[in-house]
């Protein structure tokens, strides 16, 4: 035993541990491809990314991108078109036969408000855009991705609007207004509005959206096309007034096309409103999501999961180009069957609203209050079944029948079926316009996650 | 940093040497029993630090100080024993230990004699395995390890297994143990991108190991810290030999099939069953069957068995070789091996060369240096996802209508679902590895008790995804679609020990340690897609037209962590053990950035004292406890945080919220008790080990749910407890031993029990899936509607309500717990016999009590629903009033019996013989004409025969793509290969 011993292995053993000073530091990791929260939102142009954001959640599969367009078909099938494919979820919602777990209720629930959160971030952090204009713009796009997920997230949840009642008092769904930025934002549990609450703050959001948007916006949401989604709000709770004047703000923007499938074939064509951008690496998907994903059988696209009634396809009138552009037989899956060619392509961009709905709102309401307000029903039909269009002929003094059929005609398998039925107090197969079971139930994940939630009726 | 390490080290070499004057001297050592020479026993003076190894003859020679009295001798296998040094050549002769207690088992940071182990650590050396048609190393724990349980998951190759070592202990974090090789942690998660995670331990060599050492409670594994809950796998590869050079060279070859099948209609059985399910519903079953697959076959003469087309006949053939040798300063390690396999799925494949040089110097008295090199490349030409339609199994979903082939003579792609025979004209889907392991270390005996020791240690992986999906293909229409990525791998590790040992008198030993180990490690990704082939003989991105994805990312962590342990034995028979760790992590929330992890353990060698010293009949007997904490800390890199992501809008950029993380997120908490007792009868003939253990995990990581109109839709935090607790017991005998022929059995068995104690929010069973985690039941039990059988008044599907009544409304039908997925017990047993030059070894492997589920049930076996292929029992279907069946009556489209529910549901239990290896060692006088030392031919089989009353294809099974909550799920997924292969080995 000697001192030099001990003294060496306490020195060693001093060495090992100050090896590792030096690589303390390196215990502060950052990811590469996200960025701390507490730095990613700094200037005028990351709340503008943040918007974009916003507009490629929506455009996902569980929202614009399949969901919102394609569930309100399934919902009212009978006689229309019928579910093929093997995915459960939407396999349910075609026989109305949903569980509290569906796939696709709990998806598009989760996405609608992950949109209406990036909404509130950009509305939250608009302090940071000193540009007026800019910040004006920006203001109204989130308020319109705001409205539009409340208005379409309402229409899926919840018991149908009833003009007839003054105060929808039915459930809705949970209003949400604040941005969730930390783990408390993130613990809040909000219980549901009314139906009539949330078509308010729908209504009051798109207003507000109108007055700051500008006149145009790229492919992006502008001033007009806000004014025409307030007139699809609007006449889906029976408000043919104010329906009427938003369709009137909204038309002069937009015309028609001269072929009915252009605006499906090409991008962004004068007849779309607004429609979901989508590209060869960015779209709602090309082989378990997205609407041609679905609904096409030709070579190499899609599932041909939607197959088209064929009474429902050969009740358009004969040599309306409508009925055979729009349909075909399928030569891709399950070939030999009826499918709907408007969507054929997995990276074409989704038009949420086309001019041709406007000039049948303004038709529809001027019909029902005997008005010829912005243009004669009959000049408003005759825009949407112009012969160069559609090959059919003119209707003199058309009734609100005639309007409701070139509507089917029109606007079939672009997500109108089932809110049709509702407004309209139609029923499909067995289900009447407010059968609960064609209303989605809450998403057991959610029902699970905040005790302040109802659940609608039948779940 | 490593400039101060550097002057360390040379202060201490030049303050800390010591010289002395010396003398020469020599010896030879033998082998008490057989008196033949033994080389590589190591002799080393007492008390002081100079050594040298006996070489092939047994003789040795080396310089001792003057003053040096007493040489201690020590050979493994052989017990220790001291000689006093005199004039002239030392004659020693060593006595052969009992092996049960001289073995050396390998412990985190040391190796240690197995009779004062205090911990519980499972071991399978080489010979358990050699010469073995391995899918990957880890497999050869399965049936052999106590404690370890193994689901291989599916035969196809060089796909990731399911390893667990005494329960599950965690949910969302990982549950596979922590590998470490040679003392490098490597990287042991998959790293590809398809649907389905490779192994990318499959690329290592199974030849090349030594022993793979299982540490599984905390007092053998907590000092690996924060990453040791899981329990740890120790690998340790083969190393050099004293004495002469022996060169080995082996090969095997073989042919492989499914273990089972499963048997489907035929077309006249298909045509009745959907004739009588299409009149139930008032359809016309050609009529329909010509809406669903547009085709006319119903009235074909067509009779394809679709599911055999998934297979193909496997094969298997190995070619390796080892040089090995080494003389008292320096011993190496060559081996090489080629193994290619194809798999008896359609299309699949693995192909694997390996490379090693395993290397140790020892340069004088005071230093070692050493290293151990190894590459590897593997080719994997990968079969699909299970739930993909691609995946050749799911052929069997076809009906036997529809012609194999069109008139030209190609697939037939005019059927019900995708014919993916097509792929295999046009596809491929393959995984290239290249992989390489390597270590270097340098020792210092600073003096005769004191060892410093650093390692450096890599582990570079390159993986590579290439993927072509022809014209024809589901996946690459209409214009051929093209995929390729590229992910690499890092994992570097430096590790720094002092070590003091020392035995002070005949009463006390001391071993203790301290060190400090630093990680780096990162994963790099980058890919492509491409679609628009010219046609398909342009496979590569070169050739596209449209690239339709690119993508590049990366992502890291840092570990820096302290660790010490100690033992101390006292008169032999008192053991204590201790060891600590603490562990930062750049994955750790800033506020909860160090883990500190303890363990103790104590031992009693009751055999030594004297009141059972003097048994006959009881020749061993130890008991030990242990009590300590791990961790886990595969919790995401960056869990921690509140992070934007980037989205693309068509052509625009944006970014969004993708996650808010807890501060005080930390490695989950697994608190673990051990008992046991190791046991020797008969001059251990008869020996074993029992063990109970209760393990208490904390702070499991899970997602906790928070409202999704937040527009998050959960955040990950320490949430969760969950315990598991069982018994192992190992009992091995030497049955039979005579001079010619002997006989010993290895038997274990296992059970574990876990609950889950504490959760957040349930995690409820998925749309397609039963499995569940809720309080106070075990993972991933089965949840959902119970089967009630048929009406046999209408042939109505039945369920059962709450109340125990029936209902044919599956609507009204109540959730009930309907089954356990985790066995009640699992083992093996292996007979290993010998008789003269003759060797048969047979492992068998059992899983008692466990219950799968067939989620494919809703498709293949729902008499009759929809136009899938029916299994054959549906044909048991109900057809009048008063008929007494399980299987409803067929109604087309209807549903009748297609709730997802305990219909398919089955006990999954099996009997397996694993492996069997008949071997014929070559007399040496015959061989001595060749000039062959050694020779050795054999006959294997694996998966020879399965016994289970599961009717799917295999009892072992779990459909990786429904997650890990989902256990013992089987969907569409290919059962294992039954193997036999021929091989030869030889030495020279």
């Amino acid at each position: 035993m000697n001192f030099t011993k001990y003294f060496h292995s306490a020195l060693l053993a001093a060495a090992l541990l100050s090896l590792g000073t030096g690589c303390s530091k390196k215990l502060d990791q950052q990811p590469f491809q996200s960025i701390n929260a507490g730095t990613a939102i700094q200037s005028a142009a990351d709340v503008e990314t943040a918007m974009i954001g916003a507009y490629s959640i929506m455009g996902g599969g569980a929202l614009y991108g399949t969901n919102f367009n394609m569930i309100p078909e399934l919902l009212a099938s009978d006689g229309y078109c019928s579910w093929r494919g093997t995915f459960q979820g939407f396999r349910q919602i075609g026989s109305r036969n949903m569980t509290r777990d569906n796939s696709e209720a709990s998806r598009t629930w989760i996405a609608g408000y992950r949109a209406i959160n990036a909404a509130n971030i950009v509305l939250k952090n608009l302090p940071l855009v000193t540009d007026t204009d800019l910040r004006d713009q920006l203001e109204g796009e989130a308020r319109w991705v705001r409205a539009m997920m409340h208005f379409e997230l309402v229409r899926l949840y919840a018991l149908p609007y009833d003009a007839a009642v003054t105060n929808n008092t039915q459930l809705g769904v949970p209003i949400m207004t604040q941005a969730t930025l930390t783990e408390t934002d993130a613990f809040q549990y909000p219980a549901r509005s009314t139906v009539q609450q949330v078509y308010d703050a729908v209504i009051a959001d798109l207003t507000t959206a109108i007055a700051k948007l500008p006149s145009s916006n790229g492919t992006r949401i502008s001033s007009p096309a806000a004014s025409a989604f307030l007139a699809r709000v609007l006449l889906q709770k029976g408000d043919y007034v104010g329906a009427l004047d938003a369709a009137n703000a909204a038309i002069p923007a937009f015309r028609l096309n001269a072929a009915v499938l252009a605006v499906f074939t090409n991008k962004n064509t004068a007849e779309s409103v607004f429609e979901i951008q989508q590209n060869d690496q960015n779209n709602a998907g090309v082989s378990n999501d997205g609407l041609a994903t679905f609904y096409a059988s030709l070579p190499g696209v899609g599932r041909a999961d939607v197959r088209m009634n064929a009474g429902f396809v050969g009740s358009y009138p004969a040599g309306d180009l409508r009925g055979s552009e729009w349909y075909y037989v399928g030569t891709g899956a399950r070939p030999g069957n009826l499918y709907c060619r408007k969507w054929n392509s997995f990276s074409q961009n989704i038009p949420v609203m086309r001019i041709a709905e406007l000039f049948l709102i303004r038709a529809e309401c001027n019909i029902r209050q005997g008005t010829t307000v912005g243009a004669t029903p009959e000049a408003d039909l005759a825009r949407v079944r112009n012969s160069l269009r559609t090959n059919s002929a003119s209707i003199i003094n058309p009734t609100l029948a005639d309007v409701l059929a070139e509507r089917r005609f029109e606007l079939a398998f672009e997500g109108y079926r089932v809110h049709e039925i509702r407004r309209l107090k139609q029923s499909t197969g067995s289900f009447a316009w407010n059968s609960p079971r064609l209303v989605f139930p809450i998403p057991q994940r959610e029902m699970d996650a905040n005790t302040s939630l109802v659940q609608n009726p039948g779940y | 940093m490593r400039r101060l390490l550097l002057t360390l080290l040379g202060l201490f070499f030049f303050a800390g040497a010591s010289w002395a004057q010396l003398r020469e001297v020599t010896g030879k050592i033998t082998d008490s029993r057989t008196g033949a020479p033994l080389s590589g026993a190591s002799i080393k003076v007492k008390g002081q630090n100079f050594s040298t190894v006996s070489v092939a003859d047994g003789s040795f020679k080396f310089n001792v100080p003057t003053t040096a009295k007493v040489l201690e001798i020590t050979s493994v296998g052989f017990k220790e024993l001291e000689a006093s040094i005199g004039e002239g050549s030392i004659a020693v002769s060593m006595i052969e230990a009992d092996k049960t207690l001289s073995e050396v088992v390998v412990v985190g940071y040391g190796t240690k004699i197995k009779r004062d182990v205090t911990s519980s650590i499972a071991r399978v050396t080489s010979k358990d395995f050699q010469n073995q048609p391995l899918n990957s190393f880890e497999s050869a724990l399965q049936g052999r390890a106590a404690g370890v349980y193994i689901n291989q998951g599916s035969g196809k190759l060089g796909q990731g297994l399911t390893l667990r070592v005494r329960g599950i202990s965690s949910i969302s974090a990982n549950q596979q143990p922590f590998v470490v090789i040679d003392g490098v942690p490597v990287q042991g998660n998959s790293l590809g991108t398809g649907g389905e995670p490779d192994n990318p331990l499959a690329t290592l060599n199974p030849d090349d190991i030594e022993s793979i050492e299982v540490l599984k409670d905390a007092a053998a594994a907590a000092i690996y810290g924060s990453r040791a809950s899981n329990g740890v796998l120790l690998v340790t590869t083969k190393s050099g030999k004293v004495g002469k050079t022996k060169v080995s060279v082996g090969y095997f070859g073989g042919w492989s099939d499914p273990t089972r099948k499963q048997e489907f209609l035929n077309a006249d059985q298909y045509r009745e069953l959907f004739t009588a399910a299409a009149d139930n519903m008032g359809y016309l079953a050609s009529e329909e069957f010509e809406f669903e697959t547009g085709t006319l076959d119903w009235n074909s003469t067509n009779n394809t068995n679709w599911a055999d087309q998934a297979f193909q006949r496997g094969s298997i053939n190995q070619l390796n070789f080892g040089i090995n040798g080494g003389d008292a300063r320096t011993k190496f390690l060559i081996s090489g091996s080629l193994n290619d396999q194809k798999g008896i799925i359609l299309g699949n494949r693995l192909v694997r060369a390996t490379g090693r040089l395993n290397l140790d110097h020892t340069i004088n008295q005071k230093f070692k240096v050493g290293m151990n090199l190894n590459l590897n490349r593997t080719k994997n030409f990968r079969v699909s996802a299970d739930n993909e339609f691609s995946n050749p199994i799911q052929l069997n979903a076809l009906p036997p209508l529809h012609p194999k082939l069109n008139a030209s003579g190609n697939p037939n792609s005019a059927t019900l679902y995708y014919n993916n025979l097509i792929d295999q004209i046009s596809s491929f889907n393959n995984g290239t590895t290249y992989r390489s392991i390597a270590s270097a270390y340098g020792e210092w005996n600073i003096n005769p008790y004191l060892f410093f020791r650093s390692q450096v240690g890599i582990d570079f992986t390159v993986y590579q995804e290439d993927r072509y999906n022809g014209k024809e293909t589901l996946d690459g229409a209409p214009t051929g679609r093209a995929f390729s990525n590229n992910v690499t791998s890092i994992i570097a590790t430096n590790t720094n020990t002092l070590n003091y040992r020392r035995k002070y008198n005949d009463n006390h030993e001391v071993d203790a340690l301290v060190g400090m180990e630093y990680q780096y490690g990162e994963v790099k990704e980058s890919s492509v897609g491409a679609i628009g082939f010219p046609n398909d003989r342009f496979q590569k991105i070169a050739s596209a037209a449209i690239i339709e994805s690119g993508f590049s990312s990366q992502t890291a962590y840092t570990f820096l962590s302290y660790f010490s342990k100690a033992n101390y034995k006292f008169k032999d028979r008192y053991l204590l053990g201790a060891s600590f760790r603490v562990d930062g992590s750049s994955r750790f929330g800033t506020n909860n950035r160090y883990g500190v992890f303890p363990a103790a353990s104590v031992g009693w060698i009751m055999s030594e004292e004297n009141f059972l010293k003097n048994s006959r009949a009881l020749s061993f007997l130890k008991l030990r406890t242990s009590y300590g904490k791990t961790g886990n800390a595969e919790i995401g890199n960056f869990s921690s945080l509140n992070l934007y992501s980037a989205t693309a809008y068509a052509n625009l950029a944006g970014i969004f919220l993708s996650q808010i993380g807890d501060p005080a997120l930390s490695w989950e908490n697994t608190n673990q008790f051990d008992i046991g007792i190791d046991f020797g009868f008969l001059n251990n003939r008869i020996s074993g080990e029992i063990d109970f253990f209760y393990k208490k995990t904390n702070d499991l990581l899970l997602n906790v749910n928070t409202p999704a109109t937040s527009g998050i839709t959960s955040i990950t935090k320490n949430v969760g407890d969950m315990e598991n607790r069982g018994i192992e017991f190992v009992l091995n005998t030497t049955n039979i031993q005579t001079k010619d022929f002997t006989w010993t059995t290895s038997f274990n068995i296992s059970t574990y029990r876990n609950k889950v104690t504490r959760l957040v929010v349930p995690v409820n069973p998925g749309q397609r899936t039963l499995g569940r985690l809720a309080v106070g039941q075990p993972f991933g039990q089965f949840y959902g509607r119970k089967y009630a059988g048929v009406d046999p008044a209408n042939g109505d599907a039945l369920y059962f309500k709450a109340d125990g009544t029936t209902t044919n409304d599956y609507g009204q039908a109540d959730d009930m717990i309907l089954g356990n997925p985790n066995p009640d017990f699992y083992g093996g047993i292996n007979n290993r016999f010998s008789y003269k030059g003759f060797d048969l070894d047979i492992q068998c492997q059992f899983v008692s009590g466990n219950d799968l589920y067939n989620i494919a049930g809703f498709f293949q076996s729902v008499n009759g629903d929809y136009f899938d292929n029916q299994t054959v029992d549906q044909m048991a279907y109900w057809r009048n009033p008063g008929d007494v069946t399980t299987i409803p009556q067929p109604r087309l489209y209807e549903g009748n019996g297609a709730g997802k529910s305990s219909r398919w549901v089955q006990d999954g239990s099996y009997f397996r013989v694993k492996a069997v290896n008949l071997g014929y060692n070559i007399p040496k006088t015959t061989l001595r004409r060749f000039k062959v030392e050694s020779a050795r031919v054999f006959a294997a089989a694996t998966n020879l025969f399965t016994f289970t009353n599961y009717n799917g294809y295999d009892p072992e099974v779990n459909a990786t793509y429904v997650g890990n909550v989902n256990l013992g799920h089987d969907f569409y997924t290919p059962p294992q290969a039954r193997t036999i292969t021929l091989g030869i080995n030889l030495g020279f």
